[in-house]
């Protein structure tokens, strides 16, 4: 009897400890993929904040930009810069023969031109001098630079020629290639040359689109909340609009992007592409992720602080007002932020209401069109280029920075408000 | 008490013992108020030693129910039904010990009286003893069976006993006046006449407190009195 | 005086009855307790006076509540005047989590009482006096009010009642979350506010009862089954179910 007692406890006590080693292993998981991602990620995405220069001289000779004596402002705007340019590589090998002048002018990204021309706007004094100009080096040096790229493969399956290849380490040799931090990725909108395409626009697109988002699901979804929860009759029909909150954030995203192109975009006519028609849809999805957060922390306030309300004469109105949703305010707001980092996060939708064009401006008002950062990062994950590969890593690290960054301010938001009082 | 029992046991215990005590205690004055009246008439000095030696256990039970009285105060608060219990309790218990004491007081004068008493002396003290003795067993019944009727019935009965003290001490003066040697024989039954008489009064206390016991108030009105008792001898 | 009349007060909660024919006369300035064991429908009686039932849809009363002859379940009986004139405390100290100031002072701005800030500083230094907290916490009004003890905070709470001058407060058992000297305070405060406001009290405490009530009901399965002076209910019932509750024979 004693001795089956005692065998009893002791696998008890294995069963406990069998599931607390079960329990670690999950947890030991979890971390080991998350460490996996987040250094594979970094280990990506890290050098795509570098940017590799080319330092060329170039001669900023009147002749070749048809210019006349002292030229206004205007002038030197609407100057040709191409042939100073194409000049100023081809002058890198002087025994260069055509094809390898062709090669030569590819080494920078064709952004070239305009990057002379910025260096002379900013000195006009320049006209029929030299100087050594800093230009963006051509995606694929930039991958060679950053050792990204196999030299050993043979030439033909390569996109430097071996020629490209030993001008530029002449250039490394004399000191002419520098590397630098890549402001061009922030203040970019996307391009089709992976050196120079940045997520300003996505960025931008991002924002406005949560903004929109916030401003439609928030005020909707607090006032569905507070009417539901505080006013609403309890009965059959209310019981039904409950349950189909609850299905409605469990319908698949992409269901909402058919929402937005179905009606936003072929009845409403609103323009494509833009976070407007993407917020609304956006906010069709985080509402009831809202709704639901909202609901749970009004009922969440002890029935007693109403009662106090309502004992003191207060209306229903004032005892909502004054003191249920107040005091709801911390699990709402840090529902609702949980709620924009997923609408943050989707893609599916702005896929299908066009956010996934190719955008190359910067979004001033959400009724431009822009995309938005997961979209780029489907996009950029989409081309062939190799100078796109760190671009993803670094647009995944910035929508997750962005993530973070929204999540800590529902910490920061609940704790404030919850210190307050407690 | 109440037919349904407390919700707590020991409480109900306590108040039945306390009960109990009282019965127990009511039981022994009337055997010491039996035995005492017996000694006198009977001429029995082994008796009255007797009465005089239980006395001691009267006041044993009277310190014992205090204590429960108090306990039962300070830890159980008794309301309503059980407060009128606990406090009638202490009420009657020091009525009774009262009445231990006169018995024990007639027997101290029993050890100290003449052995020839006239037969009419005894006969007269005999009945109002007898009456008393009676009295004081229905009041005992009264409070086993909680009957307010009796209790009653005792509290107007003490009118008789008034009037048959008065005749029995009338008789006690004449006897005095009939002879000078009779005056330390006499004093003494005068005493013991009046001690009865006392202890018919506790015994309608006794009843009184039953009554509220039961009832839960206090008999209304004078407590009945018979002719006004002879105390200085002028006729 | 007759301060509130309850004449053949029934409750329903749905189908099911929770009181039944309940008539019972309140004196004016008198403390009233209310006992009887759970759920026997006291504190839904108490609810009624100030129409705190209303919150619950399933709940209906019929019958007439008078006070100061008027009918409170009538059509024309507007709730948060009516709520004004009858304050509550509740069983647990429920303080606004506000500051101690902004509790006490809830009441007065909503109902209009104050013109100026003055005002109102005085109105809420009354009501604190009134509830015996002043001196406790007159240093630290813009302090939050759940930061009190249970005590201080049922004191407050009463002072939040007060502030708007009712004629009748209501209370729930306003001692059971609080140690005996709390309870005390709590009970001595009773025994101060029962000068200028009626009071009616359910307690589980029948000590408590006899302690500060002037009169006694007693509840039992909806009914009201015994009302009197609270020394004949607690001495000399006339109901064997009340001489049975408060002896500790059930319950």
């Amino acid at each position: 009897m004693n001795k089956n007692k005692e065998q009893l406890l002791n696998k008890r006590y294995k069963a406990e400890q069998r599931f607390r080693l079960y329990g670690q292993s999950a947890i030991f998981m979890a971390l080991l993929f998350l460490t996996i991602f987040i250094f594979k990620i970094f280990s990506t995405g890290y050098s795509a904040f570098q940017k590799t220069w080319l330092i060329v001289p170039v001669t900023f000779d009147p002749e070749l930009m048809m210019l006349e004596q002292n030229p206004s402002k205007e002038d030197i705007q609407d100057a040709d810069y191409y042939d100073i340019a194409l000049k100023s590589m081809a002058d890198l090998d002087l025994n260069a023969n055509e094809d390898q002048e062709n090669e030569l002018k590819r080494m920078v990204s064709y952004f070239f031109e305009k990057e002379i021309k910025n260096e002379l706007l900013n000195d006009p004094n320049l006209i029929g001098k030299t100087k050594e100009v800093y230009l963006t080096a051509s995606d694929d040096l930039d991958q060679v630079f950053k050792g990204n790229y196999p030299r050993d493969l043979p030439e033909d399956q390569r996109r430097v020629s071996d020629y490209q290849l030993k001008i530029f380490d002449q250039l490394v040799v004399n000191g002419k290639v520098e590397s630098k931090f890549n402001i061009s990725f922030f203040t970019n909108a996307d391009s089709r040359e992976a050196e120079l395409a940045g997520i300003a626009s996505s960025f931008m697109g991002s924002i406005f689109s949560i903004l929109v988002c916030l401003m439609i699901a928030f005020p909707v979804a607090v006032l569905a909340a507070i009417y539901l929860e505080e006013f609403a009759p309890k009965n059959r029909f209310t019981d039904f609009i409950e349950v189909n909150i609850n299905n409605l954030a469990a319908v698949p995203s992409i269901v909402f992007g058919l929402l937005g192109l179905g009606v936003l975009l072929a009845i409403f006519q609103l323009p494509r592409s833009t976070p407007l028609v993407g917020g609304i849809t956006l906010s069709l999805m985080t509402l009831p992720t809202i709704i639901i957060a909202a609901r749970a922390s009004l009922k969440a306030v002890p029935p007693s602080i109403r009662e106090a309300a309502l004992a003191m004469g207060a209306s229903r109105m004032q005892t909502t007002m004054h003191h249920t949703v107040p005091l709801s305010m911390p699990g709402t707001l840090s529902g609702t932020i949980i709620g924009l980092a997923q609408a943050l996060g989707e893609t599916a939708p702005l896929i299908l209401i066009g956010m996934v064009a190719f955008v190359n401006t910067i979004p001033g008002s959400p009724m431009d069109p822009a995309a938005s950062l997961p979209v780029q990062i489907y996009i950029w994950a989409e081309s062939a280029e190799r100078g796109f590969v760190e671009k993803v890593s670094a647009c995944i690290m910035v929508l997750l920075g962005f993530l973070i960054t929204m999540n800590l301010f529902a910490q920061i938001i609940r704790h404030k408000f919850e210190k307050k009082w407690s | 008490m109440s037919e349904a029992p407390h919700t707590v046991k020991s409480y109900e215990e306590e108040l039945k013992n306390l009960n109990a005590n009282i019965v127990k205690m009511g039981s022994a004055c009337e055997d010491a108020l039996g035995k005492a009246i017996q000694a006198i008439t009977t001429r029995n000095s082994d008796i009255a030693e007797n009465v005089i030696q239980d006395d001691e256990k009267i006041d044993k039970y009277e310190a014992l129910i205090e204590q429960q009285v108090v306990n039962l105060i300070a830890l159980r608060q008794p309301m309503a039904i059980d407060l009128r219990e606990t406090v009638t309790a202490l009420k009657m218990s020091s009525d009774l010990e009262r009445i231990g004491d006169l018995a024990k007081n007639i027997s101290k004068r029993t050890l100290l009286l003449n052995e020839n008493l006239p037969k009419n002396l005894v006969d007269s003290l005999n009945r109002v003893s007898t009456n008393v003795q009676k009295q004081l067993k229905s009041t005992l019944d009264a409070y086993l069976e909680r009957s307010a009727p009796i209790a009653v019935n005792v509290w107007e009965g003490d009118e008789q006993i008034d009037d048959l003290t008065n005749l029995c001490m009338q008789e006690v003066i004449k006897y005095l006046k009939d002879n000078e040697k009779n005056l330390e024989d006499g004093t003494h039954l005068l005493f013991v006449t009046k001690n009865v008489e006392r202890i018919g009064d506790h015994t309608t206390n006794v009843a009184e407190q039953i009554y509220y016991l039961v009832k839960g108030e206090y008999l209304e009105g004078d407590r009945p009195k018979g002719t006004e008792p002879i105390v200085t001898g002028e006729k | 005086m007759i301060k509130i009349k309850a004449k053949d007060v029934d409750v329903f909660y749905g189908k099911k009855q929770a009181l039944f024919n309940i008539s019972l006369d309140i004196e004016e300035n008198q403390v009233t307790a209310l006992i009887g064991p759970s759920g026997c429908g006291k504190s839904t009686f108490l609810r009624c006076l100030n129409r705190m039932n209303d919150v619950i849809d399933i709940c209906s009363v019929k019958g007439e509540i008078l006070i100061n002859d008027f009918n409170i379940n009538d059509k024309s009986c507007d709730v948060v005047r009516l709520r004004e004139k009858i304050g509550m405390v509740f069983q647990k100290p429920n303080p606004f989590p506000k500051t101690l100031y902004e509790n006490v002072s809830y009441g007065p701005t909503i109902h209009g009482m104050a013109q100026s800030k003055q005002e109102m500083d005085e109105i809420v230094e009354t009501s604190l006096k009134k509830a015996a907290l002043w001196e406790e916490v007159k240093d630290r009004l813009h302090e939050p009010g759940t930061g009190l003890s249970g005590g201080q905070q049922q004191r407050l709470c009463i002072a939040r009642a007060i502030s708007v001058r009712p004629e009748v407060i209501l209370m729930d058992e306003p001692c059971s979350a609080l140690d005996p000297i709390a309870t005390a305070q709590i009970e001595e405060l009773i025994d101060e506010l029962k000068k200028e406001h009626t009071i009616i009290i359910v307690t589980h405490s029948m000590a408590q009862a006899a302690r500060v009530s002037q009169n006694t009901g007693f509840f039992h399965l909806g009914q009201l089954i015994e009302h009197g002076s609270t020394d004949k209910i607690f001495k000399n019932p006339d109901n064997t179910k009340t001489q049975d509750y408060i002896t500790g024979r059930f319950g």
